[in-house]
């Protein structure tokens, strides 16, 4: 009997043991056939999705957190092709609302190229266009009918770069293309900084590797040094000026010459960064984006107060030092006239540049020498980028002793601005020196970066020093005194400025200058017991007069006013009083 | 010494009880593996679960930043010099000229030079912390009860 339960009992564990090998076997089999691949591949389709991540671009504020750049919310329009039931409806609605031809859209859905499984239709679609999109949707979804239907149309929101200035500060701002690559001025030059980096990854769908999405970081913040009163006051005065005096063109910045910083900087033409796709109609070539930094031009009589700073500088002169002016000095062989074409008779030096006399500042020059007198000018940052903050800054151009192009005579015409070629901030840069103690400041429009909730401010940096603190001083006295005596117009009710005006004829392709069309510039700076702001005015091809004294030398009267105000300088007796308490 | 072999030889001959040895050993295995599936369950299950909910919060973050930086232009727009110029034209407003302002000293008070723009670095979410309770090791957490039992005892 026992026998006979444990044959019983071994045929039924080897009917289970067969059993379980014929599972186990059905199994494999299942797991290696030709249709396992399929389910495989079925399978890894809904396990998730490619999804671009794009990071939050960094905005920018000016000085006192106005935004001057940040991001708005559109939308990318796609089609998850394995989800879309109905494509004409899709393909309808899409042509609809995004104002496109039907037929394309309507055979890329059934046509897509391989391997894809996401269609994207449109990139930046606007809220509005998407919002009666979305209650198209819904409305359909809520149909018992299978179609019509709108299944598979997705909405993935992503951000644009916005302007709320529109054109306000234009020039130094750039922009950024519908790439999200940024152009010209601050969004070039902190591209790297401000973007963060576009990533393409697998979402799965599993939630138990959520861990395996990266956090995408976003890109810095960047706060800028001007301030958006003083830009936008600045631009009306420069657009006011190019009507008042007839200019083509012109450019303003103003500069804290004690740390380099860009307070404001206007320049025509601007234009409304949210329509950059107009560029091309408003400018012509990129190095007049923006002139104050990107247009080198001969600057003319401004270029005295660093001929004669030199002069001072190595004490071949003081400002008594007479010089008697015949209205003519012949150089190398070429005759140089004053732009009066008269002889002012005995000139100390503080009337040579009162008067602004061209043979006076040649034959300082010529005391000076070749060597001295480049090697100055080579000190103060003539022929060399200023180290400025932003993209499309240009160096100019100083000949010097050597070069193919420099003659004798160069020596003479440099000395008053002909010849040599620099931009308004390598101006105010090497100009930074006088109201500096000698030092100069390296320029810059960053004043701090924003990350993670934590400010990191931007420290100034020095650029050499070209000259003593002692000749700053003088040269800075020397400039006040001479707009004082001439009653220029330049000058500031209740404030001492020191400047310089500068009018320059422009040289024509063909080597010659054109006598009847200049370039009119003022370069100043105050108060002058202690520089808070220096101020650079360029008008090109002023009509109403072609001197600067009569048209640059107002602008910067009326600019710096407005920068005193708007800066909440008090002054000159108020201030003295409030530092004696 | 010949009856001992003997009664050894009979013990280990009683067939039920090397079978019901056999089936509590199999039946004792059965129910550790439950348990433990049942816990592998439990686990996997409440896991997946937080994971769709950081999930949910992840697109939830995004969005709220989205949000954010749209307002945050929004708010630009609404601010913008031309918009707070048409304001104060509206409101009877005038750039004030030079002989209309008076300065007065107030002792003490020093300029603003620039913006602030710094948040609480405590707030960011890139510095939130996680409890210590969720990284703890077993033997962190001995460690901790056996340091509260022994201030409890003091």
């Amino acid at each position: 009997m026992r026998q006979q339960y444990a044959w019983r009992s071994l045929l039924l564990n080897a009917f289970l043991a067969v059993m379980a090998a014929m599972i186990v076997i059905q199994i494999i089999r299942i797991q290696t056939s030709v249709e396992a691949e399929k389910f495989r591949e079925q399978a890894d389709q809904f396990a998730g999705f490619y999804k671009t991540f794009y990071p939050q671009r960094g905005e920018i504020y000016d000085r006192n957190g106005h935004l001057l750049a940040g991001n708005q919310i559109v939308y990318e329009i796609g089609v998850y092709l394995n989800n879309v039931r109905d494509p004409h409806t899709v393909a309808m609605a899409l042509s609809v609302n995004l104002n496109r031809n039907f037929d394309q859209i309507y055979s890329d859905i059934l046509n897509p190229p391989e391997d894809i499984y996401y269609l994207v239709i449109e990139k930046f679609a606007s809220p509005d266009v998407v919002a009666d999109l979305k209650k198209l949707k819904e409305e359909l979804n809520q149909s018992s009918n299978p179609t019509p239907s709108l299944f598979g149309l997705e909405f993935n929101p992503r951000l644009k770069r916005s302007y709320p200035e529109a054109d306000l500060a234009s020039n130094l701002l750039g922009f950024v293309n519908l790439e999200g690559r940024g152009y010209f001025g601050t969004e070039e030059k902190y591209n790297d900084l401000l973007a963060g980096n576009p990533i393409k990854i697998w979402v799965p769908n599993d939630p138990n590797r959520v861990t395996e999405i990266p956090r995408i970081p976003n890109g810095t913040s960047l706060i800028l040094t001007i301030n958006r009163e003083l830009q936008d006051a600045v631009e009306d005065i420069l657009d006011q000026s190019l009507l008042d005096y007839g200019a083509q063109q012109g450019t303003i910045v103003v500069m804290n010459p004690k740390n380099g910083e860009i307070m404001a900087m206007a320049s025509t033409p601007r234009m409304d960064l949210n329509n950059f796709e107009n560029y091309g109609s408003i400018f012509d070539n990129a190095s007049e984006y923006n002139r104050a930094i990107g247009l080198p031009y001969e600057p003319g009589s401004v270029m005295k107060i660093f001929t004669m700073a030199a002069a001072l500088d190595t004490g071949i002169v003081n400002p008594n030092t007479t010089y008697l002016d015949t209205g003519y000095i012949q150089v190398s062989g070429v005759g140089i006239k004053n732009w009066d074409e008269n002889a002012w008779g005995a000139q100390t030096m503080l009337g040579c540049l009162q008067h602004s006399l061209n043979v006076c500042l040649s034959w300082v020059a010529t005391q000076l020498g070749p060597q001295s007198f480049y090697g100055y000018m080579k000190q103060f940052g003539f022929g060399y980028l200023t180290g400025l903050d932003m993209a499309g800054e240009a160096a100019g151009r100083l000949k010097v002793p050597g070069d193919a192009d420099w003659y004798p005579i160069d020596l003479a015409t440099n000395s008053f601005g002909q010849g040599i070629t620099a931009t308004p901030i390598q101006m105010l840069t090497a100009a930074s020196a006088f109201a500096n103690q000698g030092r100069m400041v390296t320029p810059h429009i960053l004043y701090a970066m924003l990350r993670d909730g934590i400010q990191f401010n931007v420290p100034p940096q020095h650029a050499g020093t070209p000259i003593k603190a002692e000749t700053a001083a003088t040269m800075s006295e020397m400039l006040a005194v001479s707009l004082e005596n001439e009653g220029s117009e330049a000058l500031v009710p209740n404030y001492r400025m020191a400047g310089k005006t500068g009018t320059a004829q422009i040289p024509t392709p063909y080597g010659f200058y054109d006598f009847s069309q200049t370039n009119a510039s003022f370069i100043g700076w105050g108060p002058v017991d202690d520089p808070q702001i220096m101020i650079y005015v360029w008008l090109e091809r002023p009509t109403s007069s072609i001197w600067g004294s009569e048209t640059a030398a107002p602008v910067f009267s009326v600019v710096a006013q407005k920068t005193m105000i708007l800066l909440n300088i008090p002054p000159d007796n108020i201030r003295q009083i409030m530092t004696s308490q | 010494m010949k009856s001992i072999n003997t009664l050894n030889h009979a013990y280990s001959q009683a067939p039920w009880r090397i079978q019901r040895q056999w089936i509590s050993v199999f039946l004792l295995t059965v129910l550790g593996f439950a348990i433990i599936a049942a816990l592998y369950l439990i686990i996997t299950s409440r896991a997946a679960i937080l994971g769709r909910e950081v999930q949910d919060l992840r697109s939830a973050i995004i969005e709220t930043e989205l949000t954010n930086a749209n307002l945050q232009s929004d708010l630009g727009h609404l601010t913008s010099k031309n918009k707070i110029k048409i304001q104060a034209y509206i409101l009877n407003f005038r750039p004030v000229n030079p002989e209309e302002l008076e300065y007065l000293f107030v002792p003490g008070y020093t300029r603003s030079t620039g913006a602030v723009l710094a948040t609480d670095p405590e707030l960011s979410p890139s510095t939130v912390s996680i409890p210590f309770k969720y990284t703890e090791t077993l033997l962190d957490w001995y460690d901790t009860q056996m340091q509260m039992i022994n201030r409890g005892s003091r």
